[in-house]
């Protein structure tokens, strides 16, 4: 029982960052999903080729690499000192989890997003059109709008890989939940805090399902 | 005078001509409906008056508002601010309805007025209100419209189209998507329209009702006007042999 309260108490702290990671990373990386649905769709062929390029990399590689590459770029391609990049108190290593999954989820929802916009019925956009709607009223006000309510669900799904992958941030030794659970799990040489962590994740999933469905539901008065 | 002037309108789409040197005047007060078969131009000759569009040649303008005219054979466009004016000039209604689903039918007829025409959410709101009581559906106005029928649903379309008080109206197979029964009464508002006299172009397959309601009927195959002539006396006698043998199947 001592044992169990205090691996409550120390994945606590860890669960906390987690939480922080996980939040960070949604603000960051929705904004930017709808830039790079943008991209994908962009006439301008350069733009769209780079944005499907940088598309495939994050998809077609491990999310580890990718963290292990932005902590560890700056220093191995320009010999920049890791500690010199750290904000404030903060260090480099917790920046790196955020840029390293906000850039990763942004390729993921900007798929989902383009799926989205692409099913737009062309009638919503010429009916705006007729009616003087310029083309970001168009968008913010009518297309948007629709959009959320159709990736919903593919959106939910992506919010709860995120909750389960912040986990990856213990690979460059972010001190979120998991990393504290394997370090309690060594010492006490008991699989007691991987459980207490699995059962942490799994309630914060059922959190965010439980939100997701509000939304979902909170959007149902149209079809 | 002319509210919308058509002249030598060509367009194409690739290699397929689909319109090929059209001219349509419609006055002021005038119901112009145009009828043909399927493919023959009518609808592109519609968009393109409605900007969705672009031509390849030609001019159109409505009243004093030019949107393209041509020079050295080429079409060129009006300015995008001009656009927007353009835009204010006239309603459509589509054969789709393309409401937005995710407005109540208050806020499908005021978005426009409130956002684009800058009208106060009162004014805006009073518009609606004299819209729906004219459409009799003032009862539905915070109803959304997948809980309206077909028909209700176009009327709201039509609502939304004449709130910004256009000088016309386009109407694009505005019942080929309801059942007879609704379909009369979609027909009935238009009626009523016309009889208010509002100018209308109507693009439709229902032939007693172009001849009942329409000053004017053109007949449009293969990206030219065949025929075209006052309604009754077309429907009733038509001159082409064309019109004769398309007007024999209804």
């Amino acid at each position: 029982m001592k044992d169990l309260l205090s691996i409550l108490t120390q994945l606590g702290t860890g669960f906390l960052t987690t939480i922080i990671l996980f939040c960070l990373t949604l603000i960051f990386s929705i904004p930017l999903g709808l830039l790079v649905a943008k991209g994908r769709m962009s006439k301008n062929i350069v733009i769209r080729s780079v944005v499907r390029f940088y598309i495939s990399i994050m998809r077609g590689t491990p999310l580890m690499l990718q963290l292990l590459l932005v902590y560890f770029g700056p220093f191995y391609l320009f010999g920049i000192k890791l500690r010199d990049l750290g904000i404030g108190k903060i260090d480099y290593r917790d920046i790196a989890a955020v840029i390293g999954f906000s850039i990763n989820y942004a390729a993921y929802f900007g798929e989902i997003f383009r799926s989205g916009i692409q099913s737009m019925p062309k009638g919503q956009y010429e009916a705006a059109a007729v009616l003087g709607f310029s083309k970001s009223q168009t968008y913010f006000r009518i297309i948007l709008p629709q959009v959320i309510k159709r990736v919903l669900p593919a959106v939910t799904n992506e919010v709860i890989t995120l909750v389960k992958d912040t986990s990856l941030a213990y690979s460059i030794a972010v001190v979120e939940m998991f990393t504290v659970a394997k370090q309690i799990s060594a010492a006490q040489t008991s699989v007691l805090a991987l459980f207490v962590a699995g059962a942490f994740y799994y309630l914060f999933n059922f959190i965010v399902e439980i939100i997701m469905n509000g939304i979902e539901k909170k959007m149902s008065y149209y079809q | 005078m002319s509210v919308l002037e058509m002249k030598d309108i060509h367009k194409s789409f690739g290699s397929l001509e689909v319109l090929k040197g059209i001219d349509l005047n419609v006055d002021k007060g005038e119901v112009v409906a145009i009828i043909g078969p399927s493919g023959g131009g009518k609808t592109t000759l519609l968009r393109c008056a409605t900007t969705l569009e672009t031509i390849d040649k030609g001019q159109i303008k409505i009243g004093d508002d030019e949107l393209v005219t041509t020079v050295n054979d080429k079409a060129v466009y009006c300015s995008k601010k001009m656009l927007q004016d353009f835009r204010s000039k006239f309603g459509l209604v589509f054969q789709g309805f393309n409401l937005f689903p995710h407005f109540s039918v208050r806020r499908n007829i005021t978005e426009a007025l409130i956002h684009v025409h800058k009208k106060p959410a009162a004014e805006a709101d009073k518009i609606c209100d004299n819209l729906l009581s004219k459409m009799g559906m003032l009862d539905k106005a915070d109803a959304y419209p997948c809980n309206l029928s077909g028909g209700q649903q176009q009327r709201v379309g039509i609502a939304r189209a004449l709130a910004t008080n256009p000088e016309i109206i386009f109407f694009d197979e505005p019942t080929s998507a309801l059942d007879p029964e609704l379909t009369a009464g979609i027909l009935k508002v238009i009626r009523e329209l016309a009889e208010e006299k509002m100018t209308m172009v109507i693009v439709t397959h229902e032939m007693s009702f172009a001849r009942d309601v329409a000053d004017r009927i053109v007949f449009m195959e293969g990206g030219v006007i065949v025929e075209q002539g006052p309604a009754k006396e077309l429907i009733n006698n038509p001159k082409n042999d064309r019109t004769k043998e398309f007007l024999a199947g209804y």
